[in-house]
């Protein structure tokens, strides 16, 4: 088996996106679905059900009073909050432990990492029209699902890949792309194909690493780009920096300008503040 | 003891049996100064260019920003016994993407800034590494002077 069969083998072994998510976004596609129907979904997955009580009590989505069953904490939050909420919890258990230790990333780190992404997709959304901010939550909180499972790979053969990214001032995933024979966005987006994710979605973190990617669909644009400032702003980065490569003259398409970034990476701070329990799930 | 900067944040000390360290800088950047006369140092973390930006934000949090982060910086150092004449200056960090457009600058800018505000005031800088696309973390030990500097890809050492 050569080493790209080695690393697509794993994607069989990967374990399933929890099939509460799915099911969920499957209910809450009928606009007028109860709090109760949703609760008798989700209450199988305990992990879910800890995690909707205790984010319904942070401060992050500002709930005045305080949330003690699933029926009452669905009727305070609301359907967009629900699906964040689950998508977090379900995507949590995939970044836990040493994952990205070959990328030189402590534990924790790659979450933090995600979660900032996630959120500052949320911000990016209103300068980005034709992305709905659930599923710029949710590509951007996956993007990098793939790092969990090529870890291993880049850790065999980390010192090659530096010394390319380093010689040819090439960007980290070209490096991997090229002496792994795959890159953790390619990756990821098979992952999510195995997972079932709507095309979007799957593109969006296939191309996240595209430095053409704000020419491509708004989605894709978006989670690049939020990625890009994450990075820059240093939040969970390891051994690969900032060599990331986005052409920057695609912001033109979208009117947005270096201020109005500038301004996202200064909120994202203070939300990051606010998110302490989505960070500690 | 390890005294964390954390990201649009600054730490000035005069207990030598403190370390100033900052992790993850990108394209923003960490300035160390340190007076090796009374052994007070301090180390900022600042992550963009200009507080016009946000006039109101950056009264809230002068460290976010260049242009008033690093006077907070010396006049903090002052306050704690240091002298400007004695002042060694580090700088490192302002790396970016890369982009072949040139237009995610914020690390260049973020640099160019600092330079303009030094050159007025009329202070060098001892040592620095600044730009790339790498991701730096940068130490000051407050009893001796040493910064040490971990760099993506290229290790760590002594700055």
């Amino acid at each position: 088996m050569n080493r790209v069969e080695e690393i697509l083998a794993l994607i069989r072994h990967v374990p399933p996106f929890p099939k509460v998510a799915e099911r969920v976004m499957q209910v809450l596609k009928d606009p007028d679905v109860t709090a109760h129907q949703l609760a008798e979904v989700i209450q199988y997955d305990q992990a879910i059900t800890a995690n909707v009580l205790k984010i319904c009590n942070a401060a992050y989505f500002g709930i005045p009073r305080k949330v003690n069953s699933l029926d009452e904490g669905l009727v305070v939050i609301g359907h967009d909050i629900l699906k964040d909420i689950i998508i977090a919890s379900s995507s949590a258990r995939f970044y836990q432990g040493q994952v990205g230790a070959g990328y030189g990333l402590e534990q924790g780190d790659m979450w933090r990492h995600s979660v900032a992404t996630g959120i500052m997709a949320k911000l990016l959304v209103k300068h980005i029209k034709d992305v709905d901010p659930g599923s710029a939550f949710t590509a951007a909180l996956l993007h990098d699902i793939g790092k969990r499972f090529l870890s291993s790979f880049v850790a065999d053969d980390f010192a090659q890949i530096v010394d390319k990214v380093g010689r040819e001032n090439c960007s980290f995933v070209e490096a991997e792309q090229e002496i792994l024979g795959i890159d953790h966005a390619a990756l990821g987006g098979m992952i999510l194909e195995k997972w079932e994710f709507d095309q979007p979605l799957i593109d969006a973190v296939r191309e996240h690493h595209d430095a053409a990617a704000l020419e491509r669909a708004p989605l894709s644009a978006l989670v690049a780009l939020s990625n890009s400032l994450v990075i820059s702003i240093g939040i969970g980065v390891g051994d690969d920096g900032l060599a990331s490569e986005l052409r920057g003259d695609g912001l033109k398409r979208f009117g947005i300008t270096m201020d109005m970034l500038q301004i996202c990476m200064a909120d994202l701070l203070t939300e990051l503040d606010r998110a302490q329990e989505l960070l500690n799930i | 003891m390890k005294v964390i900067v954390g990201i649009s944040d600054m730490k000035v000390s005069n207990n030598a049996k403190e370390m100033l360290i900052t992790y993850s800088l990108g394209s923003c950047i960490g300035v160390v100064i340190w007076d090796p006369a009374v052994k007070v140092g301090g180390l900022l973390h600042y992550m963009l260019p200009d507080s016009r930006l946000d006039k109101e934000r950056a009264q809230k949090k002068p460290f976010m920003f260049a242009d008033t982060g690093i006077p907070a910086l010396f006049k903090e150092c002052y306050s704690l016994g240091a002298a400007k004449s004695r002042l060694i200056v580090k700088v490192v960090g302002g790396s970016q993407i890369l982009d072949p457009t040139g237009l995610f600058s914020i690390g260049k800018r973020n640099y160019q800034i600092l330079r303009m505000l030094f050159d007025r005031n009329h202070i060098n800088i001892a040592a620095e590494d600044i730009g790339g696309s790498v991701n730096r973390t940068v130490s000051l030990e407050i009893g001796t002077g040493r910064v040490h500097l971990k760099v993506s890809g290229r290790g760590e050492f002594e700055l």
